[in-house]
């Protein structure tokens, strides 16, 4: 039998395409990534590409990947231009069902004075740093009032412990509010497990709490970074973790880590830590530029290279854990691969656009103070006060959201329109965040150019699609982490 | 493998047999208002009252008319349904009540002409499948559970496919129905409205999905534009509410596209009910074309493995049909269902050794001399650790060409 319509008939003729959103980006020599307006990729040689550009392609192979990739077009075709709008809304659909957590600094006072801490008072008798009952009141009306389904109420400090009737307050006080609401509720406490008791643990398996703390790798590093009288953090740490995976389970405590100088030669060491604990999830963490932690004793005297090697050393190691069949998973690469893969917007306020603050997250300071994120509270520590976004006792739901505070910042850096950004072939992967480009630029875009920010997340773009690239093993494995 | 259809002897017949559809029932059921035959033998009272008697004992006598059976359909029984010749000479089986699988024919006409095409469409007025496809729906025993309706292309008769489906709604509401689709006619709303607007209980469509892109899927089923008409088709459903199943035929053309199709899917369709990957089937147009799209399934396995492995991780139900375990990765048993037809299912001489045999889906009785060289007993392997889940298998839906058809493909596997 013949076929009447041949496979000629059916590919794309020379120059009968048409081009759609791309944006590209020179990628290890003469490859060229190709990426579209929901993060759907292609790798190309130069060549090719210009091929592509100007009409003489001839590759079917290529034609046919680009289709598929809704990329390139023939004229007259609609679906690749609704597939996309679909795309492009599945991602940008959480945006309406803002603000989802909300973070409450019930107490500045904490036990441990970390060299990278920003924020905490060591004065820990002083009750004049806890956060008031009447305050928390006033902080759930507000957060009731955000639009998202699903609200996480994380416990900040400080150390939130110092403060523990005030969290068991909050957590009786929201879920009886929510009786009203019939919102999904979900409550972490922040802390470094120095004070955690029975009563803690029997509160938190009661009541469905998460715990999540600071671990910053092996005893003499993480001891190093956080001082406490003993010198024993590590030690309180570590059995805080096990005592609570034996006694709530192993997926009720989650830690970070955050990566200073001591920490840059020692990836391995760190991640096998994590490893050793059983837990599965390692957050590669750069130090913010905030507080304490932006003078060189506070750790943060590296640069971006420096913990670009870092991150990489990191990643691989973990990829090759992977290899060897212990499950273990980076969150930074993760959060960035659902984006690569899926379109789903993970929702991580520090890379999202439009930017996290407010609509991301709140923070709710002992003082009742209300910021647009945790980095602006810190900020404010250091006396600027630019994303104060007004205060429990006397602001409204509206001042504190619809303000020029919180809007000039949300407005002017989106991504789809900020200089640099709206032509860059990461930006499907990249977010927005006013709150860094104001403390190191005094600008809520910045000039990309000369971003930290910026530098950063494009070394890690471009090492994870590196791996995706060179990797088969690495790439299914990004692929499992995006869909998780 | 059972025989569909057979010769049979007619004894008292008053002139033609009319209806010419029946239900096989037991000499206990009473007539009703059906169209019964009653299946009896020497060793049971014979009932009074029924139209039709049907027996396997050539001494028998009816206090009717009465049909003998040759010995290839002595496999009938109670609940069956079958469709007799005006001159009650020849019996063809419609429904088998044991089978896992029952589909009904609905039209042979298509808009596609798929290379692979195991049900080459011919271009001539069979009205008469739909009204045949009522009379048995209106039959169907209480035990039936599952239906498959294909073509052929059943959306090409949008009014008679409206209209079955609302009579499967009323007459067999508890039979969940499996509709074959190109998927095309689904990208025209308001026909994608009134079929949503049925509201059947359980109905799923399976629609075929070639290529990640239109070039390679409109040469495929050689038609210009159904690519574009039938993930249109897809949206609507899914916009609808309505359940979709994907379903691609693995053959030469496609096995190069498997990886990038399931990514196409997970980017662009992850909403369907599930993907079920097909082994081809070498009948049709698969047979003159079979140099341009038989492939050794043992020459597809990388392949197969990377794409079912993107699927299930991307949280889509994923189903592999019509592979033998032996050919199989044995990572990808678990998602293999024991799919093929039974009255196109066999197995070879070599099969007798294996200890998977009864998990495993046989091999195509349909699949001429295309076999695959993997073929081989599996003798190592502990049937309790690896097999496939058969809550899966149960749950699975029906593949492969309609019962009603049989009679046309009855010749075994050399």
């Amino acid at each position: 039998m013949t076929a009447r319509l041949s496979r000629e008939s059916t590919t794309v003729a020379p120059g009968r395409w048409q081009l759609l959103p791309m944006r590209f980006h020179r990628f290890d020599g003469d490859c060229i990534l190709l990426t579209n307006l929901v993060g759907e990729h292609v790798f190309l040689p130069e060549k090719e590409f210009l091929a592509v550009v100007d009409g003489s392609c001839a590759d079917q192979h290529v034609l046919a990947e680009l289709r598929a990739k809704h990329l390139i077009q023939l004229p007259g075709e609609r679906l690749p231009a609704e597939l996309l709008a679909i795309k492009l809304r599945t991602r940008l659909r959480r945006l309406p069902d803002s603000t989802g957590l909300h973070m409450f600094v019930v107490t500045l006072r904490c036990e441990h004075t970390c060299r990278y801490c920003q924020v905490s008072r060591q004065s820990s008798a002083k009750s004049e740093y806890d956060m008031s009952q009447d305050a928390a009141q006033r902080s759930l009306e507000l957060v009731f009032r955000s639009p998202s389904p699903h609200l996480k109420l994380e416990f900040q400090g400080g150390e939130p412990l110092l403060n523990f009737p005030l969290v068991k307050w909050i957590v009786a006080e929201a879920k009886r509010m929510n009786q009203a609401y019939g919102k999904r509720l979900a409550f972490v406490i922040a802390t470094n497990l120095a004070l955690l008791d029975d009563e803690v643990l029997e509160f938190c398996g009661r009541e469905d709490v998460y715990l999540s703390t600071s671990l910053d790798g092996p005893a003499d590093l993480h001891n190093g970074n956080r001082r406490r009288p003993g010198q024993d953090s590590w030690e309180q740490t570590v059995a805080g973790i096990r005592r609570i995976q034996d006694s709530l389970g192993p997926d009720r405590v989650s830690a970070l880590m955050t990566t200073t100088e001591a920490s840059l030669d020692r990836a391995h060491d760190i991640i096998d830590a994590y490893a050793d604990l059983g837990l599965r999830r390692v957050f590669l963490r750069p130090i913010s530029p905030y507080g304490f932690a932006i003078r060189r004793r506070g750790g943060g005297g590296y640069d971006v290279e420096r913990w670009l090697e870092f991150y990489q050393a990191g990643l691989d190691y973990i990829i090759d854990l992977n290899r060897r069949g212990v499950p273990m998973v980076e969150t930074y690469a993760a959060i960035i691969a659902k984006k690569m893969f899926t379109n789903d917007d993970p929702g991580y306020v520090d890379l999202t656009s439009p930017a996290g603050i407010g609509l991301g997250a709140l923070v709710y300071n002992y003082d009742g103070d209300v910021y647009a994120s945790d980095e602006g509270r810190m900020l404010a520590e250091m006396k600027d006060h630019t994303f104060r976004l007004g205060n429990v006792h006397t602001s409204s739901y509206e001042d504190i959201m619809l303000g020029e505070q919180l809007l000039q910042p949300l407005e002017q850096s989106l991504t789809l329109s900020a200089p640099m950004c709206s032509t860059c072939a990461f930006e499907p992967y990249c977010g927005a965040d006013p709150v860094f480009h104001h403390a190191t630029m005094n600008d809520f875009v910045g000039q990309k150019a000369m971003s930290a920010f910026c530098q950063r997340n494009m070394g890690v773009f471009t090492a994870l699609f590196r791996r995706v690239r060179n990797d088969s093993f690495a790439k299914e494995l990004f692929w499992n982490w995006a869909q998780q | 493998m059972m025989k569909m259809s057979g010769r049979t002897r007619p004894d008292g017949l008053p002139g033609e047999l009319d209806p010419d559809i029946w239900r096989v029932c037991g000499p206990d059921e009473n007539p009703a208002n059906l169209p019964l035959a009653c299946l009896v033998s020497d060793q049971q009272a014979i009932p009074p009252g029924h139209q039709l008697y049907l027996t396997r004992d050539p001494d028998t006598h009816a206090p009717g008319a009465l049909l003998r059976l040759p010995p290839e359909l002595t496999h009938l029984a109670p609940g069956d349904i079958i469709g007799t010749s005006s001159d009650g000479r020849r019996v063809s089986v419609l429904w088998k009540s044991t089978a896992t699988h029952n589909s009904l024919l609905l039209t042979e006409q298509c808009d596609n002409y798929c290379l692979m095409c195991s049900q080459p469409p011919k271009d001539r007025d069979d009205s008469w499948l739909f009204d045949r496809a009522r009379q048995i729906v209106s039959l169907l025993p209480p035990s039936a559970t599952s239906l498959g309706l294909t073509g052929g292309e059943p959306t090409l008769h949008a009014d008679a496919l409206i209209s079955l489906l609302e009579h499967c709604r009323d007459t067999a509401p508890r039979v969940q129905l499996h509709l074959l689709s190109n998927g095309r006619r689904f990208a025209d709303v308001g026909f994608a409205r009134r079929y949503a607007q049925i509201d059947n209980a359980d109905i799923m469509v399976g629609i075929p999905l070639y290529a990640p892109e239109p070039g390679l899927h409109d040469y495929i089923v050689q038609a210009r534009g159904a690519f574009d008409e039938t993930v249109h088709g897809i949206l609507n459903l899914a916009a609808l509410s309505q359940r979709v199943e994907i379903r691609i035929v693995i053959q030469r053309h496609t096995v190069p596209v498997l990886q990038d199709l399931a990514v196409f899917i997970a980017s662009n369709l992850p909403f369907v009910d599930q993907v079920a990957l097909m082994g081809l089937e070498m009948t049709g147009l698969a047979r003159p074309n079979s140099a341009e799209v038989w492939i050794d399934p043992a020459d597809y396995q990388p392949e197969l493995t990377s794409a079912v492995r993107t699927l299930a991780s991307a949280h889509i139900t994923t189903r592999i049909y019509n592979h033998q375990l032996c050919v199989l990765n044995e990572q990808l048993w678990p998602y293999a269902v024991r799919s093929i037809s039974d009255w196109k299912n066999d197995y070879l001489d070599l099969c007798q050794a294996c200890s998977v045999r009864e998990i495993c889906g046989g091999i195509f009785t349909t699949s001429g001399s295309r076999l695959s060289r993997d073929l081989h007993a599996i003798t190592t392997h502990s049937q309790q650790a690896a097999a496939p889940d058969s809550t899966l298998a149960a749950a699975s839906v029906m593949p492969g060409r309609p019962v009603a058809l049989a009679a046309e493909h009855t010749s075994a596997v050399g």
